[in-house]
């Protein structure tokens, strides 16, 4: 009752715009004599169910095959193109709790993370991927943004650790974001709290296949 | 112990085709025993001349490889969490029973991604922006 005459109220003083000041208890009252024409013309909302649209099958990029001289030749110039991506990763450390420890962990002799290309750049500006480790509050999420900005393209994003991936612990506090990926598109999510300098060398070596089936020339010619 | 001349020995003891192969897919070039083949067909190798941590590599069976190919007790191995290989530990051929027969990979970039699904009822209505003409 109290939800369609809100309904009710705001669809009154959508409609036109009224020549004199109606109380908010009379538009409701004037409106509900023409309730069943409105609720006609709103449409009830599909909701975020399991979705029941078909299931329609597209070949993913990495099977799709090779077709053409021109294809292959362009194949070549972006295997060039994604060895140099993928060798020389420099990530720009964002560092925000305990994952941060790991991310350390990583470039540490065990680990040794500067034999693969990767080098901890201190200026967004000179780096390419963006490694979120920890828990991002809403204080650190516009300087999240801004650093993401700085950052030329190409760029991706790690999110690091389960409260970088969704809040995780801190799901439910009020200060915190539900997740990076509402501020940045990340790219690959590490699961684990913290998770190991494995999983993130791991989650290293999946962006690194992701970047090797990216197709640069190709779609730059499909266009 | 990256220096030319060991490049050059290793090359004379794998050859030419072993040589490209691993520059494609280690970017060294490295000579060693087979100690075994998992079921996949990811070959594993030791050298104990090379500089600790780099003793042990594998060879992976498809082109487009990754970590997690790697059945989990040689994945045990390689990663020096212990020092017999399981084709020769004797633990790893007793009954694993409560292990799963099968390997899981990681679907990730596949088909069988996991993709986040919701299955409650939507908690809120959303207020649909239609106007009505008033009659």
């Amino acid at each position: 009752m109290l939800s369609s005459a809100r309904t009710g109220a705001s669809l009154a003083l959508r409609a036109k715009p009224t020549s004199h000041l109606v109380p908010y208890r009379a538009a409701a009252a004037i409106s509900s004599s023409s309730r069943n024409d409105a609720s006609g013309a709103v449409q009830p909302h599909g909701g975020y169910g399991i979705a029941k649209r078909e299931r329609k099958e597209v070949p993913l990029p990495s099977q799709e095959g090779t077709k053409g001289v021109v294809q292959y030749a362009l194949t070549t110039l972006d295997q060039i193109t994604n060895w140099a991506r993928q060798s020389s990763l420099w990530p720009m450390t964002f560092g925000l709790a305990c994952c941060a420890v790991e991310m350390m962990h990583l470039s540490t002799p065990r680990y040794d993370q500067d034999r693969l290309g990767i080098i901890f750049r201190a200026s967004p500006r000179q780096s390419d991927v963006m490694i979120v480790a920890g828990t991002l509050t809403n204080k650190m999420a516009p300087a999240l943004r801004q650093v993401y900005d700085q950052m030329p393209e190409p760029r991706w994003v790690i999110s690091m650790g389960s409260c970088a991936n969704g809040g995780g612990y801190y799901h439910y506090s009020y200060s915190v974001v539900r997740g990076c990926d509402r501020i940045v598109p990340v790219d690959v999510y590490v699961p684990g709290c913290p998770p190991t300098s494995e999983a993130l060398m791991y989650g290293i070596f999946q962006l690194q296949r992701k970047m090797r089936n990216t197709k640069i020339t190709r779609m730059w010619y499909r266009k | 112990m990256s220096y030319l001349t060991r490049t050059l020995g290793n090359l004379r003891k794998i050859g030419f085709k072993e040589f490209w192969h691993q520059l494609n897919y280690i970017g060294d070039t490295k000579a060693g025993v087979l100690v075994g083949v998992d079921k996949f067909g990811n070959k594993f190798y030791e050298n104990n001349e090379e500089l600790p941590l780099r003793t042990r590599w594998v060879d992976y069976a498809k082109h487009d490889h990754d970590a997690g190919h790697i059945e989990p007790l040689w994945h045990m191995w390689i990663s020096y969490g212990v020092d017999t290989p399981p084709n020769q530990d004797p633990l790893a051929v007793s009954n694993r029973s409560w292990a799963s027969p099968h390997h899981i990979p990681n679907h990730t970039q596949t088909r069988g991604a996991y993709k986040p699904y919701n299955t409650t009822k939507p908690k809120i209505q959303a207020w649909e922006p239609v106007a009505v003409a008033r009659q």
